[in-house]
């Protein structure tokens, strides 16, 4: 026992004396997730929330304009910004200024225009109906266009499903229009609330279920992808304290010198292993912790931590043998320390781009999706989505573990190779 | 004082698996208890090669070696707790001091605390490390190394030590303190198996000798008789005149 007590408090003493590994495991990710989740929670927010900042420039004199307008703000998916007083040609310009992703500009003349068209569509009506109208009253105006500006970053299915919304609200506009004017025409008097009501507003709902098990309607946020997967990425970079460690014991003959002693080189893995690995526990609570009582406090959204504790506590512990594992494997091959915290360090960025970590996966060519399969960082992030997003039940979670546990058994059979082919075991 | 044989080399070989040639070859010594035994050598002789043999970190390719304490036989894991190993490297942790190093080794020699402790004094006292005991061995000067990695081959009081090369390096009054301390140690019955590239040293330290060249013993046996029966004044000239004058690399 004491045997284990001292080889453990061996490598703790190596770790607090690694002031720099120290920083790099624990401070960087604390930065990384202030830095990172602050950057990206307004990106998040647009494809999140309900509320999308919108700049609206309405030129119309008529009613149909500021009808529009209402129906946007009354939507609640827009947070509009008027600016009535700005030419169309000064638009893309202030756009931009503002920060704003979107504009809409609703032309002079488009009330004129919708009522000409509704005119019309009676007037074809009435015709057809055999009905009499006075052809003189028809003011013939051209059907008016809106424009809808965007940021170019903006992707096309995203402003597409707004110019949809926008669309849909055009469509209520002018079928009231056409109601009314239809019903005043034929000297019906107001136009009928209830065939208004069955016309512009009941139509066929798309319900939306979010496929979790629980149910939960929690949706990914900055907090949500940026905790976890900045916790991943320094739990990785822990490849530069423990691979240099094992680098430094190897090269400067102390593997060798146990060796020769009576004592097994399992007792040292096992206990740079568990050091490590409870390393790598104290990041996820530190970070986590962050992310539940700091992060709210400036403005930014609250983690919510998995209900399923038990499934919880197996992804961060298999996330951290895997990580362990990689440092250990590193550790073993690299000849100096040089090379073992530069490729490290490389190796660790890369598989962090790949595994969606610095950038969500789905926002990625689907090639590097396919990619992103070879990264253990994916997986340990694919293993917080499942616990964060969706509920995350064991039968979610299978693919996973299996992924991570193969990874972390070739990782440690490469390790045993190479320290077997330079005799060290 | 028991002085029959500790360690038996018998018919020892080795090839390494990137070279073509034998890096010891057919080597037969006998070792015996409370020797100092200098292995000596020109670089690449097979000095490191048999030492890592007879500790157990490299198996011989063919040959076996047998270890005795007073004459009974010695196995495998009890070997490892009667042998100390002092190699060329600073094989310890820099970052450590001094106190916690000999602690961990002293633990993977399945020393209890109750036993390390006054072991650890002990040992830091005689090789005058005392003071400095729980400082980072890496603020220490070359000599002050060399003996933390001396200490930590005798944490366990070994019946066997073997030094690889134990002074290179260090200054002359650490270089006596450790020649001083091994003479001492070597009274009480531990036999030394020793290799350095310094004559001198060894012609005042070790008692049996045994020069190796090109992975071959050429000559073996007390070092006073090997003088005369060679006809060399030294041990130096000893060694120039059976290992040629030659650059070795």
């Amino acid at each position: 026992m004491f045997k284990i007590f001292s080889s453990v408090r061996k490598e703790f003493l190596l770790l607090v004396s690694d002031k720099v590994g120290l920083a790099l495991m624990f401070v960087m990710p604390l930065l990384l997730v202030f830095i990172i989740t602050i950057i990206q929670d307004s990106a998040y927010k647009i494809v999140n929330e309900n509320e999308i900042p919108m700049l609206v420039v309405n030129h119309d004199e008529g009613r149909q304009g500021a009808e529009l307008l209402n129906l946007l703000i009354t939507s609640r998916l827009f947070k509009i910004d008027t600016l009535n007083n700005l030419p169309e040609s000064a638009l893309k310009k202030e756009l931009l200024a503002r920060g704003k992703m979107i504009a809409l500009y609703i032309p002079s003349g488009f009330s004129a225009g919708l009522e000409s068209n509704a005119g019309e569509v009676s007037h074809i009506m009435m015709k057809d109906l055999g009905l009499e109208q006075d052809s003189a009253q028809i003011k013939m105006e051209k059907m008016p266009a809106l424009s809808f500006y965007h940021d170019p970053v903006l992707q096309e299915n995203y402003s597409a499903s707004i110019t949809g919304v926008i669309d849909s609200y055009m469509g209520m506009i002018e079928k009231s229009m056409m109601i009314e004017r239809i019903y005043s025409d034929m000297d019906l008097g107001a136009k009928s609330d209830k065939l208004n009501a069955k016309m512009t507003t009941n139509r066929v709902r798309i319900n939306q279920i979010i496929a979790s098990n629980n149910n939960s309607a929690v949706i990914p946020n900055s907090t949500q992808h940026n905790v976890p997967a900045w916790t991943i990425f320094a739990m990785f970079f822990m490849v530069v304290s423990l691979g240099s460690n094992i680098v430094k014991e190897r090269v400067n003959g102390s593997f060798l010198r146990l060796k020769t002693m009576p004592t097994s080189f399992m007792l040292v893995m096992f206990s740079k292993m568990a050091i490590y690995v409870i390393v790598a526990i104290l990041q996820v609570a530190l970070t986590f912790s962050v992310g539940v009582w700091i992060l709210p406090k400036i403005g930014l959204p609250e983690l919510t931590i998995p209900t399923n504790f038990p499934a919880f506590a197996a992804v961060v512990l298999i996330s951290s043998l895997a990580a362990v594992s990689y440092a250990l494997l590193i550790g073993a091959l690299a000849h100096t320390q040089e090379q073992a915290n530069g490729f490290g360090a490389i190796s660790i960025i890369i598989f962090g781009a790949i595994g969606g970590i610095l950038v969500p996966t789905f926002v990625m060519p689907e090639f590097m999706q396919f990619a992103s399969n070879f990264s253990p960082l994916h997986w340990c992030l694919e293993g917080f989505y499942i616990l964060f997003l969706k509920g995350g039940s064991w039968h979610e979670l299978r693919w996973v573990m299996l992924f991570l546990g193969v990874f972390i058994l070739i990782c440690q059979l490469c390790t045993y190779i190479k320290l077997r082919i330079e005799k060290i075991i | 004082m028991y002085n029959g044989p500790a360690i038996q080399i018998d018919n020892i070989t080795k090839r390494y698996k990137s070279t073509r040639e034998d890096s010891l070859s057919q080597v037969n010594l006998q070792i015996n208890q409370s020797d100092v035994f200098g292995l000596l050598g020109p670089n690449g002789a097979g000095k490191t090669t048999l030492i890592s043999i007879l500790c157990g970190i490299i198996s011989p390719s063919a040959g076996s070696v047998n270890y005795f304490i007073k004459g009974e036989p010695v196995f495998e894991q009890e070997r490892r707790s009667l042998v100390g190993f002092v190699p060329q490297e600073y094989a310890f942790y820099l970052e450590l001091s001094a106190r916690q190093n000999l602690d961990y080794f002293g633990a993977m020699y399945n020393l209890s605390k109750r036993e390390l402790t006054p072991r650890i004094d002990e040992l830091l006292e005689a090789l005058g490390l005392s003071k400095s005991a729980d400082k980072k061995v890496g603020t220490f000067s070359g000599g002050m190394k060399r003996r933390v990695n001396l200490a930590i081959g005798l944490i366990h009081n070994p019946a066997i030590l073997f030094l690889d090369e134990p002074t290179v390096g260090v200054d002359v009054q650490s270089r006596n303190a450790i020649i001083k301390y091994l003479e001492e140690i070597n009274q009480t019955g531990t036999t030394i198996v020793y290799t350095s590239h310094h004559m001198s040293e060894a012609e005042e330290f070790c008692n049996r000798i045994a020069l190796i060249d090109h992975g071959k013993v050429i000559v073996e046996g007390g070092l006073q008789e090997l003088l005369v029966e060679n006809e060399a004044s030294s041990l130096q000239s000893l060694f120039i005149k059976l290992t040629g004058e030659e650059y070795r690399d």
